[in-house]
């Protein structure tokens, strides 16, 4: 009985050190931008930006298992391989904790990825807390992405657009000027990637925007999160909008097929909430109240 | 004249000033983007607008009558002018300040020093100047001076307010700019008519 009591206690304590390993941490960080927190809970680091409506996680990666994408909608960014399945250069406008990065890294090797960060704190933190190694192919820039895309006359095959601050969205990042500029810089039969929030008047605006600039939208939902990946093409033909034309992702890119369940990610598109865009306004450099219009946003991002 | 009208002449040259910082930092954002460095300029070239305003018009309240003048309708022609020319030049000049220097913050100090340096500091040269007013209409020269510039700031929080919360939320920057020059010619001329009236005598 004594020898059972001694058991259970171990058994207890062994659960609770495990909980509570030496090597956790919780560590905030008021930078230039942002007031971030970086807890490490097992081998999930989280960077989380504090906003309205509380804590907004940003980023998070399994140190364990890099390549697991822990936060949803990481995943339907990829989704933009069925549009463009072999990008060759891609821009990523904000960094957070490059979670992306090491899958694209991984299922496309030979590709570079270019990614634009304003928070130098937050490069910084991606690096040394996060384990991100930037390299020749995932170079690191660190400015205002409007600024880079108008000073950078490289074509993307991939554009990527996501970029926060907290819960904040910066407007001059969502202006059908600034859609007209990325629309520039993508390549031919490149694809333009943003994610969008859905529960908030900011998204019908935004798509109308985006659809003022891209002839071509499609959706993606990340199921139960209130994320909208939208893929956008410069181009009319072939209709994109019809799932037979996309790339066979699934059998061109194993790697990718082997981390992302693709076919479930393809049945993540929604229609084009089309009533609520009619309604809409375009939002312009001159007219662009987007705090207002995203005021009633949640935070769509916290759970994993 | 009333002096309830000259206090909401003061009001409207607060809100004129402070709002006018939000329309600029809209103006800017598309080609400078929002960064902490951007707001750091635009702040630093209002100040600098105020301060020096402040001296200039310290100067012209105690130039002779005629000087005075003078110098009233250039401050307030320069201040209209210049609020025209940013809002009907002002996104045409920033594309080719963004052009011309690649190097941040030497375009952001073109940009401010060239759109909207001058109208603030013409606008701030009346502020001395309705602190005059009140003196020589028999206010103690503290007590002038503290009200003036305490319902001066008042119209900046005005000012403030209603720029973010009410007119950007509704109205593009371009009518909002517009809406500015057309407020100041209104606001100005009737000040310069007001300092004009007085007879407030100049210091030695």
């Amino acid at each position: 009985m004594k020898s059972f009591r001694c058991l259970c206690f171990l058994g207890w304590f062994a659960t609770a050190a495990a909980q509570a390993a030496p090597s956790d941490y919780v560590e905030d960080y008021d930078t230039l931008y942002n007031n971030l927190t970086v807890e490490k809970t097992g081998s999930v680091v989280e960077l989380r930006a504090r906003s309205r409506a509380g804590e907004y996680l940003e980023s998070a990666v399994d140190l364990a298992d890099p390549l697991r994408l822990v936060v949803p909608y990481t995943r339907t960014l990829f989704a933009a391989g069925f549009l463009q399945a072999e990008p060759k250069n891609v821009l990523m406008i904000g960094l957070g904790g490059a979670g992306f990065h090491r899958v694209f890294v991984h299922a496309f090797p030979d590709a570079r990825l270019q990614s634009v960060e304003l928070d130098p704190k937050v490069f910084e933190l991606c690096r040394t807390r996060l384990d991100f190694k930037p390299t020749a192919k995932t170079p690191v820039a660190v400015m205002d992405g409007r600024l880079f895309v108008k000073r950078n006359r490289e074509q993307w095959d991939w554009l990527i657009l996501d970029a926060f601050r907290g819960g904040f969205v910066p407007p001059h990042l969502k202006t059908q000027e600034f859609y007209r500029e990325c629309a520039a810089r993508v390549s031919e039969r490149g694809v333009f990637v943003t994610n969008l929030h859905q529960d908030t008047a900011l998204y019908a605006a935004d798509l109308k925007t985006i659809q003022s600039v891209f002839p071509q939208v499609v959706l993606f939902e990340t199921k139960g999160r209130g994320n909208i990946v939208v893929c956008a093409v410069k181009y009319r033909s072939p209709d994109m909008g019809v799932a037979a034309n996309w790339a066979a992702l699934e059998k061109g890119n194993s790697k990718l097929a082997a981390r992302i369940d693709l076919s479930a990610l393809a049945d993540e598109r929604i229609a084009i909430p089309t009533e609520a865009v009619a309604k809409a306004q375009v939002l312009t450099d001159d007219f662009s109240p987007v705090e207002f219009l995203d005021a009633s946003k949640a935070n769509n991002t916290k759970k994993r | 004249m009333p002096l309830v009208f000259f206090y909401v002449l003061v009001v409207l040259l607060g809100i004129l000033s402070m709002g006018f910082q939000l329309l600029a930092s809209r103006l800017l954002n598309p080609y400078f983007g929002s960064s902490l460095i951007v707001w750091a300029w635009l702040i630093s070239t209002f100040l600098a607008a105020f301060s020096i305003g402040s001296m200039l018009g310290g100067w012209i309240s105690n130039a002779p009558a005629a000087q005075r003048e003078r110098a009233q309708w250039i401050t307030g022609a320069l201040a209209v002018a210049s609020l025209a020319f940013t809002a009907f030049f002002g996104r045409v000049v920033l594309g080719q300040i963004e052009v011309a220097f690649t190097e941040l913050t030497t375009g952001l100090l073109v940009a401010c020093l060239g759109l909207f340096f001058l109208p603030v500091t013409m606008l701030a040269c009346f502020g001395p100047q309705c602190v005059q007013y009140l003196a020589s209409r028999g206010t103690p020269p503290g007590k002038a001076s503290g009200l003036v510039y305490g319902v001066s700031t008042l119209g900046n929080i005005a000012g403030v307010m209603l720029t973010a919360f009410v007119l950007i939320p509704h109205l593009p920057v371009s009518t909002l700019l517009y809406l500015w020059l057309g407020v100041a010619l209104v606001n100005l001329s009737c000040l310069i008519f007001l300092l004009r009236s007085s007879s407030f005598v100049s210091s030695p």
